[in-house]
């Protein structure tokens, strides 16, 4: 920013040393009555030094606007930013044209804004090319071949030698500072640039550590997991199993001692380890369920058919009434599979083949036994074949050693009973 | 949804008939400035004024009561086939001064439009892209005919190939005759082919001591140099651009030794202005304007009253090649005329204009660069009437030629200095009798290395 604004501070004052330099030494010519000895010594002048100061002053005025914009009012702006340093280019080249190629150190000032905001674009080096070739062709020596261009130098000899060197000395030292100065930025952003790369590539290799260190870590724990699940595991079956097999290993062993002396005895001592051996398979069941990941988000039954039946009725237009007199319906997981199942495969039935429009279902506990209807107003059937899902509903309603009966004459009805464990006396 | 509360909304709704209404307001007073604008220019056109640039007097250095007439006339007529335009000038700047006002006003930005440029100035102001350059408006132009000029005297309006001036006025180079002079000696006017070999003939007839003093008080020639010399005999002595100068070819040489030759019959005696006016010389190069204004009342009175006088061709090396210096007064165009219509039917009406330039017969001294203005019989009648009745006349046959055959002198600003270092660095020769072509060659040298410093 220092550096920014002390370049273009130099270049305005060198431009405008220039213009009206030119027009006071026209002016001086003009009182002195020596124009037309001015103008066998040049080969060209600018018709208009006024207007020429004019020109300049209002294209140093665009110039300071644009350094405003990018440097306070839209800092961060890259589209306003490329706009600005575009519009400096042609300012720039406008302003050479109008010295006359006199002078072509703004284009420098204008490379080292490009340099520093557009480091890493493309467009920065199209611009720096524009520039940096056009400082190196655009110099006054070299224009100088194609005549018609005006010379400051030309004007600076028309003073007395004190003057003249004092005028060159203001000028060149101006001259050079820019040059210098620019040079100096340029370092000074390419060395930044290194320091940046440097700080990255140091963070990457931190990073890079970090990362081997998370993997290990990762690694730790998850061994760690396994071990603390084998010993949650061991535990549970030290817990349960061991401390029912124990039991039922001493009463056995107890029997074994008593049994000849004893049958009595011997068949209570039995019957307790019975006792202790249904408490350890419901021991067992509870602690494989509570090692099952999915226990904790299982629905409850009643609800699970709640949004069988919403699913169902809101792609259909049948009527589904769902009936349940328990509130809980808690049953064993099995139990629970079963009956969601052996509803599904009812429903489906009497819509697919029944084409029922309703559809009652009904949900009962009398004493241990659930009792589950389906019934729809649908065809029904004269004869029950198997291969119309009942097969697979007696099959479940089996396994868990209920009944099934099904009636097609009015509608079809699917009626079962199933002994539900909870109501046994181990519980 | 953020919905704008209901007032927020009606003062929009406001702001925005506000803004409709200054939109509004603004372009019925703009189109109401346009129309008066308009209405005010249909009826007071603007007047545009073309600056013309000129000296008072005569280019070529004799007096001139008339000076002004010509272009008095010009823009007369000008300002009434362009109606709205005036053409102004400044009056009263000397020929001497015509150089620096000219440049201060280029300093200035004010350049005339049109103006009249010294041979001095011409190549300078060429190169320095104040002229415009005038070949695309001659080409346009189908009124204008640049074959009307004599060819040498377009050229001397031209630089690197292109045309930046047109001849307003010229006059060649001529030789005056002492009729008187020649008759006393018994000697036939020279012919309008007459060679170097003719002139030495009388010259050495003419050289003698008549009062028998012991020196020799009748000359041949006052004023003539082996620079007139060369240029008779069609030498180029610089390049047109003033880079290089070409003394030491055979031409210049020979235009040396010749002028030595006559200068040697004089013996060592100095001619002066006094013995020419006296009539005791019989030639001197002089100028067709010269001719014509000591030829015409009133100015013939003051001078050469006790001799018959007339002018010839110059002589030349071989017969019939008689070439003349031709001297122009060209004009030009400013290249940053706002006016380059207006300026070019000025300066066309200037330098093309039948009525205009034949008044260069009536009012000034020299002649016109259009041929057929030249070769007119109106010409020749005004010329003939202010001559002194009986004085056989200059023919303009004979004018015709030596303006066909002219030659022109370059005119790049060091031309003079550069001719007077030559001339001290020649006359050197003379002096020491030094080896001719050694001396040119070394001469040449010294004259390049001038230009180019």
């Amino acid at each position: 920013m220092v550096f920014r604004t002390a370049l273009l501070t130099i270049n305005v004052i060198v431009i405008l040393f220039i213009v009206v330099f030119i027009y006071i030494t026209t002016e001086k010519i003009r009182i002195d009555y020596n124009a037309r000895d001015f103008l066998g010594s040049v080969t060209a002048i600018p018709w208009n030094p006024m207007q020429n100061i004019l020109r300049c002053g209002v294209l140093l005025l665009v110039l300071l606007l644009s350094f405003g914009l990018r440097e306070f009012a839209f800092r961060g702006n890259v589209k306003i930013i490329g706009c600005s340093l575009g519009l400096d280019v042609v300012v720039g080249y406008l302003l050479i044209y109008y010295l006359d190629f006199n002078y072509t150190g703004i284009l420098l000032m204008i490379s080292a804004n490009i340099l520093f905001y557009l480091q890493d674009r493309k467009e920065a080096y199209l611009l720096i090319a524009v520039t940096v070739g056009g400082y190196l062709l655009a110099g006054h020596d070299l224009m100088d071949i194609r005549s018609g261009l005006y010379s400051l130098i030309d004007y600076i000899q028309y003073f007395d030698l004190p003057t003249q060197q004092l005028c060159l000395i203001f000028y060149n030292a101006l001259n050079s500072l820019n040059i210098v100065l620019f040079a100096v930025y340029c370092i000074y952003v390419i060395s930044r640039q290194r320091e940046t790369i440097k700080e990255v590539n140091t963070l990457y290799d931190e990073l890079e550590n970090v990362n081997a260190q998370l993997q290990e870590y990762a690694q730790m724990v998850e061994k760690m997991t396994q071990t603390r699940e084998r010993n949650r595991l061991a535990r549970e079956i030290h817990d349960t199993i061991g401390h029912v097999l124990t039991e039922i290993v001493m009463g056995l062993d107890a029997c074994l001692t008593i049994v000849d002396i004893s049958p009595e005895k011997t068949k209570h001592q039995l019957e307790m380890i019975s006792e202790v051996a249904r408490n350890g398979i419901k021991d067992v069941r509870r602690s494989v369920n509570a090692l099952r990941p999915d226990s904790l988000e299982r629905l409850n039954l009643k609800f699970a058919i709640q949004k069988m039946i919403s699913d169902m009725t809101g792609v259909t237009d049948v009527k589904i009434y769902f009936f349940c007199d328990d509130v809980e319906l808690k049953f064993d997981e099995d139990e629970e599979m079963a009956i969601y199942r052996v509803v599904q495969e009812s429903v489906t039935n009497a819509m697919r083949h029944g084409q029922a429009s309703t559809i009652w279902i009904t949900i009962k506990k009398q004493d241990s036994v659930v009792k589950l209807q389906i019934r729809d107003n649908g065809r029904g059937c004269k004869e029950i074949k198997s291969g119309f899902g009942t097969k697979h509903i007696q099959e479940r309603i089996g396994m868990l050693g209920g009944t099934v009966g099904f009636d097609g004459s009015h509608g079809f009805v699917v009626n079962a009973e199933i002994p539900i464990r909870w109501g046994e006396t181990y519980d | 949804m953020k919905v704008f509360p209901r007032r927020d909304m009606d003062r929009k709704a406001e702001r925005f008939q506000v803004k409709k209404n200054y939109v509004a307001g603004a372009a019925l007073a703009l189109a109401l400035a346009a129309g008066g604008g308009a209405l005010y220019m249909a009826a007071h056109p603007r007047e545009v004024v073309l600056e013309f640039g000129m000296f008072a007097g005569s280019n070529w250095d004799v007096e001139n009561p008339n000076s002004y007439t010509i272009i008095d006339q010009a823009i007369r007529e000008f300002e009434e086939e362009h109606e709205g335009v005036k053409v102004h000038y400044y009056s009263g700047v000397l020929k001497d001064d015509y150089s620096e006002w000219l440049s201060r006003k280029l300093l200035e930005d004010e350049m005339p439009d049109v103006f009249m440029v010294l041979d001095d100035d011409f190549n300078l102001f060429s190169s320095m892209g104040v002229m415009k350059n005038l070949d695309g408006l001659m080409e346009k132009d189908q009124d204008f005919d640049q074959d009307a000029y004599y060819p040498i005297t377009l050229k001397a309006g031209e630089y690197g190939g292109h045309q930046y001036a047109l001849p307003y006025e010229t006059a060649p180079t001529l030789m005056f005759v002492n009729k008187t002079l020649l008759e006393q000696e018994d000697i036939e006017m020279p012919s309008a082919d007459w060679t170097w070999e003719d002139m030495y003939e009388i010259c050495r007839k003419m050289a003698k001591d008549t009062d028998g003093d012991g020196t020799t008080d009748q000359f041949g020639t006052y004023n003539y140099s082996w620079i007139d010399a060369a240029y008779s005999n069609g030498e180029q002595l610089f390049d047109m651009e003033g880079q290089q100068c070409y003394l030491a070819g055979a031409g210049v040489s020979d235009a040396i030794k010749f002028a030595a030759r006559i200068s040697d019959l004089n013996n060592g005696q100095k001619v002066s202005q006094e013995d020419f006016n006296s009539g005791n010389v019989a030639f001197t190069p002089m100028s067709f304007a010269e001719y014509r204004n000591y030829k015409t009342y009133p100015y013939k009175i003051k001078k050469y009253k006790d001799f018959q006088w007339d002018c010839i061709t110059v002589p030349s090396a071989e017969p019939g090649k008689n070439s003349s210096v031709v001297e122009c007064l060209l004009m030009g165009i400013s290249n940053r005329t706002r006016h380059e219509k207006l300026a070019w039917e000025f300066l066309k009406k200037l330098t093309y204009d039948e009525g205009i330039q034949m008044n260069l017969f009536r009012y000034s001294q020299g002649l016109s660069a259009l041929r057929h203005i030249t070769n007119s019989r109106e010409a020749e009648v005004i010329v003939l009437s202010n001559m002194e009745s009986g004085a056989s006349v200059i023919s303009m046959e004979t004018l015709n030629n030596v303006m066909e055959n002219g030659i022109i002198t370059p005119k790049f600003a060091k031309y003079q200095q550069a001719l007077s270092l030559a001339d001290s660095e020649i006359s050197k020769i003379f002096d020491e009798n030094g080896d001719i072509d050694i001396t040119l060659k070394k001469t040449q040298r010294t004259i390049n290395s001038y230009l180019k410093g």
